[in-house]
């Protein structure tokens, strides 16, 4: 699930992939600091997306500084600092990997997985105590997903809808969603960004999950009837490529309707371009040749 | 009303054809006809007025007939008082009554199958909604509203692409053959290891 939101690097500004860099870093230094050692080891780049998406959109102005960390002894690196939003996203980095581990640890029995769970399992209690309501949906949508991947679903919209949803939950930062229409727009953005991910890593998966016998609902709704794989992915190239660059429309045109500042080249950037080509990358379209 | 100039993006003191053209521009982003099937579809609206007031301001123009006005979801007098009923709950945002209406019946005409796409497409089950409209087009292909509903969806993706390209996408030398590796491990390395 993580991993595939990224911004395109050769078509940054180089002081917007300093600033994304700083967010990165900012993320990293607010786990070690509230959360301890451990969570740090899960930072993904997705969660850093969130932080600039909505700082991109309040009236914050955190510190940037230069610091040192453990893993850059002698140089210093650009730190977002005392930002709440930061707070906020690696807080939600945690909580998504601590449910992604238990997932992996419920499907696949994986000894690693139940580790890394086992080792968030503290900083979870903390997080489930701040956030009672996001966490009682977020567990709500999982339920439902597993539940509709138990009678294994094969309708791929209705799969997604879960995850979109949760999503949509957790974009909607409390702070910036005293005005409403802010906060529909926000879930909106969420929804459609939860069911690219939803979608892209479903199809991603579809070699896997052939080989393990595991369920993926493209595999359901699309009838896959053991023939070549490679063959039924470019049988259904185009329709998930609709989909995909459907989701990308609608994601554009809310974040349109934002009043945005500064940081929003980044967040254009990741939309507009990393995530296209993310999705040209795995459905092999484009330019891009497909990578196994 | 916020400040004109602001709204339309223009400096204080820009020039009529400056102000026309951002203007233009703006329209074109935020036009009714590009968030039809979307949630925020009254906030885009929203926004609209907004940049209609300004512009007028600007343009001296008290009468609003320069602007563009906005389509909202006109009944169509050729549907049935049921279908009727299902459409006005579409357009006042009672998604769940108006699927629960369509579910109930037995019928399964074109009308039927467009507007279960027009509610997937709202709650954003864009292959549901593609697949129903397609249908409502097959069964009745010289029907203009579900035809034109299908093109807007074609039309979406293509013109995200254009704008992507318009932000440079694509263009100039396509370093893509390596950016699996390029941008993952270079962004890992920049933050983990130390600008490799």
């Amino acid at each position: 699930m993580f991993g595939y939101i990224l911004p395109l690097k050769q078509d940054l500004k180089i002081k917007e992939y300093e600033l994304f860099m700083a967010y990165y870093c900012g993320m990293c230094k607010s786990m070690s600091k509230r959360l301890g050692q451990m969570p740090r080891l899960f930072l993904n780049y997705d969660s850093t997306f969130f932080a600039i998406l909505l700082s991109s959109i309040s009236d914050e102005m955190p510190e940037i500084k230069g610091e040192r960390c453990i893993a850059h002894q002698i140089k210093k690196r650009l730190v977002v600092r005392k930002s709440e939003i930061v707070d906020y996203a690696a807080d939600i980095n945690v909580i998504l990997t601590y449910f992604s581990l238990k997932d992996k640890w419920n499907d696949d029995k994986s000894l690693v997985a139940r580790a890394g769970m086992l080792s968030l399992e503290h900083q979870m209690t903390k997080l489930k105590k701040k956030y009672p309501k996001k966490c009682g949906i977020i567990i709500g949508r999982l339920g439902k997903l597993s539940e509709l991947e138990s009678i294994r679903c094969d309708i791929l919209d209705k799969v997604a809808d879960c995850f979109s949803e949760l999503i949509g939950e957790i974009l909607c930062y409390e702070p910036l969603c005293a005005d409403k229409d802010t906060e529909k727009i926000l879930r909106w953005i969420g929804y459609n960004i939860g069911k690219w991910v939803y979608i892209i890593d479903a199809f991603d998966d579809i070699k896997q999950d052939i080989k393990n016998e595991s369920y993926n609902p493209i595999l359901l709704q699309y009838s896959y009837d053991g023939g070549d794989i490679d063959e039924f992915k470019k049988s259904i190239k185009d329709k998930i490529e609709f989909n995909l660059t459907y989701t990308l429309s609608e994601i554009s045109k809310a974040y349109e309707l934002l009043k945005t500042n500064s940081n929003s080249g980044i967040v254009e950037n990741i939309i507009f371009m990393g995530m296209l080509k993310k999705t040209e990358q795995i459905l092999g379209t484009g330019s891009c040749i497909a990578f196994e | 009303m916020s400040n004109p100039y602001e709204v339309l993006g223009v400096k204080q003191g820009a020039s009529q054809e400056e102000i026309k053209k951002a203007y233009y521009k703006l329209v074109k982003k935020y036009h009714p006809d590009r968030f039809q099937e979307n949630p925020l579809y009254d906030l885009a609206e929203q926004k609209l007025a907004e940049i209609n007031e300004a512009y007028d301001y600007l343009t001296k123009n008290s009468n609003s007939s320069n602007s563009v006005g906005s389509n909202g979801w006109n009944n169509k007098s050729n549907s049935s008082d049921f279908y009727n009923k299902v459409r006005m709950n579409i357009s006042s945002g009672n998604i769940v009554l108006a699927e629960q209406m369509l579910d109930e019946t037995d019928a399964r005409n074109a009308e039927w199958f467009y507007l279960k796409g027009i509610i997937f497409m709202k709650k954003g089950w864009y292959d549901q909604a593609y697949s129903n409209i397609q249908n409502a087009v097959n069964m009745d292909p010289s029907n203009f509203e579900y035809k034109e509903a299908l093109n807007k969806m074609n039309m979406s993706n293509n013109s995200f692409r254009g704008n992507a390209a318009g932000r440079g996408y694509g263009a100039g030398p396509d370093l893509c053959t390596c950016c699996q590796c390029y941008c993952c491990s270079e962004l890992c390395c920049d933050c983990l290891g130390g600008g490799c």
